[in-house]
């Protein structure tokens, strides 16, 4: 029986190790599990984040807010959609946002984030981003983390290569990806070649408000331009912009894009432009774009509908524009901290071609060039190529710098972010991606001072790395900590919609200046109420508005007789709390619009056309407090045609 | 000029920081408040520690039926003016030079603050006890009796989730250390009086 | 008896080892390696028998292109075969290899020519979709295939022949992520 016994255990023992072993193998692989792996992700209940992100949300039209390192998503900053969750695009105040020469377009494709700069520094004013499909430029106060201002863009389409700030934001650059005739015109689309035109247009940013206005826009030859980055330092005051489709293909992209070797990358010296402007140069063209800009103190934006931009032709201003050969349709076009490397991904190649501005200024001053394309000159490329990386990955897409003189380049077909060293090129580290990696972002990696301590890859491909939840799914991104030699995978957090590229910044430069509420001293709605005494309700034919008052726990009136059916009644609605996180929301039965949710301070307004008669109550979306379920009201609807008097109330007594 | 005469006029004048520096402190502490919401009380004006505090009080209290923290009450019409009366009369008592009068002003001092703790504890006893008929919570304490949610006069004390701290402010320290030199006078007086008895004997 | 108790003591934890490690297994099942590399770890661990069969699965599945698919996993580039793509591989059977000198493929799968065996697999590979008639219709205007490598091969047409850089097209098969032109001959510089 002993003997037994001790067999037993000796088989038991062999078995227990060859699980050990034969399960060792993946756990060590698994580093990210490691405990301190975790715990430099870990930010405790109560702590917070090093690092505010914001991921561009692609498709969702939005701007969202993380949290670095923890992955956290703090915040959906609706920008080019409609956002039901707050009535952004839905209240009355905010839909002129939306306004477009196209009508009211609900709706873009969000992409580059650039937070605003202050000698080639994050200086956390202002957060900017384009909308691709109907060209725009969205201005978001980086205090009320909200939508201040959005600007069309005329003569563009695609607005791809956008929008990233000059090193003062003197300019918010704003770059076509599809050339179109311009100005637009009723024409065959095989007679694209030397037609279609690409306008890169320079939005001025007023320093003290940050208000946008199409400064200038340079009618370029009709290629794709597919992104930019600003010189810095020395190389302040040119603008560097990636160029493919340079065969002017206008079908079959995919292979007829592809043909060339090299495309070209456009270096622009905006300054010589901006003088030529300053003096008159330039054609002032027709053109139809909207400008619409939020006030914070009305609570309300404003459309504007603009007749006129100044476009420059390229040939009239030499000395401003060149191109530098760039093998394979490149794609990101990032330029290093110190303004010397311009990197050009071509897409298609497994090298990334870096090149020099001390070169390409010698060689623009020893007049070397290799011909011209429509009278742009082109600079020979080994005249101005500073290197090559030879990365051994596939399809290289953007670069961020880390400021300690090391680039990281994403590679979408081989799946990686590969670390290399300005200078030498050499290739220093590759860490894998899950899955097909797009942009990547070092907060401040597209300034003169970056943040070098964890860089984020931002995913195309999800696949299996959380639990399925149908063929949809959202897109995935993994930090790592650059902070050593070598990368170091330290988390995967889910994003929102598709983000494209995203920015980031020391918390200690935003949170101390964010919002807490609005005051309502301050509020110039015309249809604010500062008391709840001061509501009313007016009828003018059959419009009705009421200014209504919300604090902790009711509405001000709350018992409203007098609406008929057929009526337009307008509610504007201003929450009296002015305390730090106590939105009131409104909702009212079969309005055809969406709730609205209100600030502290703040007045917001949405429409309802009572079809039926009745008794039809209204409430507060928010748990704003414990006797949230009893905030609610009536409004009684009474037959067109019926003779009761408008009469509003709270607890019966009677307020007009 | 003696030395008493000035320790007793400096000490009625150190009431005067009260017309710019509050008297006292209720504060309140509560997980939702990370950084607390509080009132300091002038001898004219309720004033919130941060600009919207006493509106946040007011919509917290109101729910128990607590009632709003008024505007502006009685005390403030004449609380300057005993402050301003209590100043001059201390100076003009200074000028006179007699102890007894030092002391008689202390005295009087101390009645009037007396009586100003008094009346300020009957407003909190009203403010915690006279609650609205029709408050949407209404509390009880264990033996059935409904629950009152006065502030403590001076200290801290627990009301349900908040933490209720009274403290007196900086200008109330001020005018008790006038207070304190005025005595200081009484003491300096009768020394200076053996000082020239002395100087008589000799 | 006891025997047979032992028996089922050891089955059971047998069994048990087997399912304590079935979550990091996952991805054995899709090589042959005995421990799992690290960068299999990528999108070409992902599981998934439902949707079509990408680049990588199908010459996986393919009897005629072994020694492609030991070589591809040699070079460990599996990842870049079930990448999104579009990708054109033009992939030789194993005769093709085969016919290469003596002793050149099992130098290539030596780990220290793991550069070279990775240059020459990408110089098959090609960013787009060109099956057949994409490259008779790239030929037809005197277009060039762009590789991965960089090089420009050139296709030549002869009837319904298509040869890539001398090497013959004997069939293209449509993946999930691309095209397999089935090719006679390994395409070197």
């Amino acid at each position: 029986m002993k003997k037994v016994i001790n067999r037993t255990s000796v088989v038991i023992s062999v078995l227990l190790a060859m699980i050990i072993v034969g399960c060792s193998p993946n756990s060590g692989s698994n580093g990210a599990l490691s405990s301190s792996v975790a715990e430099r992700v870990y930010v405790a209940p109560g702590e917070q984040d090093e690092y505010y992100a914001f991921l561009s949300g692609g498709y969702s039209g939005n701007l969202t807010v993380y949290g670095l390192p923890s992955g956290r998503m703090f915040k959906e900053i609706p920008v080019f959609s409609q956002f039901p969750t707050s009535g952004y695009g839905y209240s009355e105040e905010t839909k002129p946002m939306f306004e477009t020469s196209h009508g009211f377009v609900p709706w873009d494709d969000a992409h580059h984030p650039d937070i605003s700069q202050t000698n080639g520094e994050l200086d956390g004013r202002w957060i900017f981003i384009n909308g691709n499909n109907t060209p725009r430029i969205a201005r978001i106060s980086l205090s009320t983390f909200e939508t201040e201002e959005i600007i069309e863009v005329p003569n563009s389409a695609g607005n791809h290569s956008s929008s990233f700030v000059t090193e003062n934001t003197e300019y918010v650059v704003a770059g076509t990806r599809f050339s179109v005739p311009v100005p637009q015109r009723d024409m065959p689309i095989d007679e694209y070649k030397g037609n279609f035109k690409g306008a890169l247009s320079f939005i001025s940013v007023d320093p003290e408000h940050g208000h946008m206005d199409i400064k200038f826009q340079i009618i370029m030859p009709g290629f794709n331009y597919d992104l930019s980055h600003p010189g810095r330092g020395k190389s302040h005051g040119w603008m560097f912009f990636s160029t493919y489709n340079t065969e002017e293909a206008n079908s079959l992209q995919e292979v007829n894009s592809s043909q060339n070797d090299k495309d070209f990358i456009a270096a622009i010296n905006w300054k010589v432009i901006e003088e030529y402007v300053n003096n008159g140069g330039g054609t002032k063209m027709p053109a139809e774009y909207a400008h619409n800009v939020y006030d914070e103190s009305t609570h309300m934006a404003t459309s504007t509908m603009k007749k006129e931009v100044l476009t420059v032709n390229p040939i009239d201003i030499p000395g401003a524009i060149y191109f530098l050969p760039t093998p394979k349709s490149p794609h990101g076009c990032d330029v290093d901290p110190s303004g010397e490397y311009i990197i050009g991904s071509g897409k298609l190649s497994a090298d990334l071609t870096v090149h020099s501005f001390d070169k390409m200024i010698a060689a623009i001053e020893a007049e070397k060039f290799d011909g011209d394309a429509y009278g742009i000159p082109i600079l020979n490329y080994e005249d101005v190529l500073a290197g090559t990386v030879r990365s051994g990955g596939l399809g290289p897409l953007h670069t961020e710098f880390d400021g300690k003189g090391n680039a990281y380049t994403t590679f979408f077909i081989s799946s990686e972010v590969v670390k290399w060293e300005l200078g030498t090129w050499e290739v220093l580290d590759r860490q894998p991606t899950y899955y097909s990696v797009g942009h990547l972002m070092i907060p401040g990696g597209n300034s003169r001072k970056p943040f070098g301590k964890y860089v984020v890859a931002m995913n195309k491909i999800t696949k299996d790395r959380y639990l399925p939840v149908g063929p949809e799914m959202e897109h995935s991104a993994q930090i790592y900590d650059i902070s050593g030699d070598k990368m170091e995978l330290l988390y995967d957090f889910p994003t929102h919609g598709e983000p494209h590229y995203a920015a980031g910044i020391p918390a200690e430069l935003l949170a101390p200046k964010a919002k807490k509420f609005y005051k309502l001293e301050d509020n110039k709605h015309p249809y604010a109420v500062t008391t709840p005494n001061e509501v009313t309700i007016e009828r003018k034919g059959n419009e009705v508005h009421i200014s209504m008052a919300t604090i902790r726990s009711h509405f001000t009136p709350d018992n409203i007789e007098g609406i008929k059916v057929g009526d337009k009644v307008y509610f504007h609605i201003t929450n009296q709390e002015q305390d730090f996180d106590v939105p009131h929301g409104f909702a009212m039965i079969g309005q055809n619009s969406s709730e609205l949710l209100i600030m502290p301070g703040q007045t917001k307004s949405s429409v309802w056309e009572p079809k039926k008669v009745g008794v039809w109550p209204f409430y507060c979306t928010d748990f704003c407090s414990a006797l949230h379920q009893e905030m609610q009201g009536y409004i009684r609807v009474s037959p067109r045609n019926s003779s009761i008097a408008l009469k509003w109330s709270l607890d019966g007594d009677e307020l007009n | 000029m003696k030395k008493s005469k000035l320790l007793m006029m400096f000490g009625a004048l150190l009431l005067l920081p009260l017309f710019v520096l509050p008297l006292w402190n209720i504060t309140l502490e509560a997980p939702q408040y990370p950084e607390s919401i509080g009132m300091d009380i002038y001898i004219n004006r309720f004033e919130g520690a941060a600009p919207n505090d006493i509106k946040n009080i007011n919509i917290m209290n109101h729910y128990v039926g607590m009632k709003d923290i008024p505007e502006t009450i009685p005390e403030f019409e004449y609380f300057p003016m005993i402050i301003a009366g209590m100043a001059v009369l201390g100076v003009v008592v200074g000028l006179i030079g007699r102890k007894k009068l030092y002391l008689a002003w202390f005295i009087l001092m101390t009645t009037l603050g007396t009586l100003g703790m008094y009346d300020f504890y009957q407003w909190e006893y009203e403010y915690g006890h006279n609650l609205k008929q029709n408050a949407a919570i209404k509390f009880t304490t264990p033996d059935g009796e409904p629950m009152s949610y006065q502030p403590p006069l001076i200290g801290a004390k627990m009301i349900l989730n908040f933490k209720a701290i009274s403290m007196p402010r900086a200008g109330a320290y001020l005018m008790f250390l006038g207070m304190g030199l005025t005595v200081l006078a009484f003491y300096q007086a009768k020394k200076e009086e053996g000082y020239e008895e002395g100087l008589d004997t000799a | 008896m006891k025997a047979t108790k032992l028996k089922i003591l050891v089955l059971l934890l047998s069994l048990g080892s087997i399912m304590a490690c079935n979550s990091g297994s996952k991805t054995e099942s899709s090589t042959t390696a005995s421990e799992t590399p690290s960068h299999l770890q990528g999108q070409a661990s992902v599981e998934d028998n439902e949707s079509d069969k990408n680049i990588l699965q199908v010459a996986i599945g393919s009897e005629a292109h072994s020694t492609l698919v030991v070589a591809v996993q040699a070079a460990q580039i599996e990842n870049i075969l079930v990448n999104a793509g579009p990708l054109t591989v033009f992939a030789p059977v194993n005769d093709a290899f085969a016919a290469l000198p003596e002793g050149t493929v099992d130098n290539l799968l030596k780990p220290e020519n793991k550069g070279d065996l990775t240059t020459i697999l990408t110089r098959h590979a090609a960013p787009g979709s060109y099956n057949m008639e994409d490259l008779k219709r790239e030929a037809s205007k005197g277009r060039k295939i762009y590789m991965a490598t960089g090089d420009y091969l050139e296709v030549v047409v002869d009837g319904e022949d298509v040869w890539v850089a001398g090497a013959k097209v004997l069939a293209s098969i449509q993946t999930s992520n691309g095209i397999i032109n089935v090719v006679d001959k390994v395409i070197l510089p």
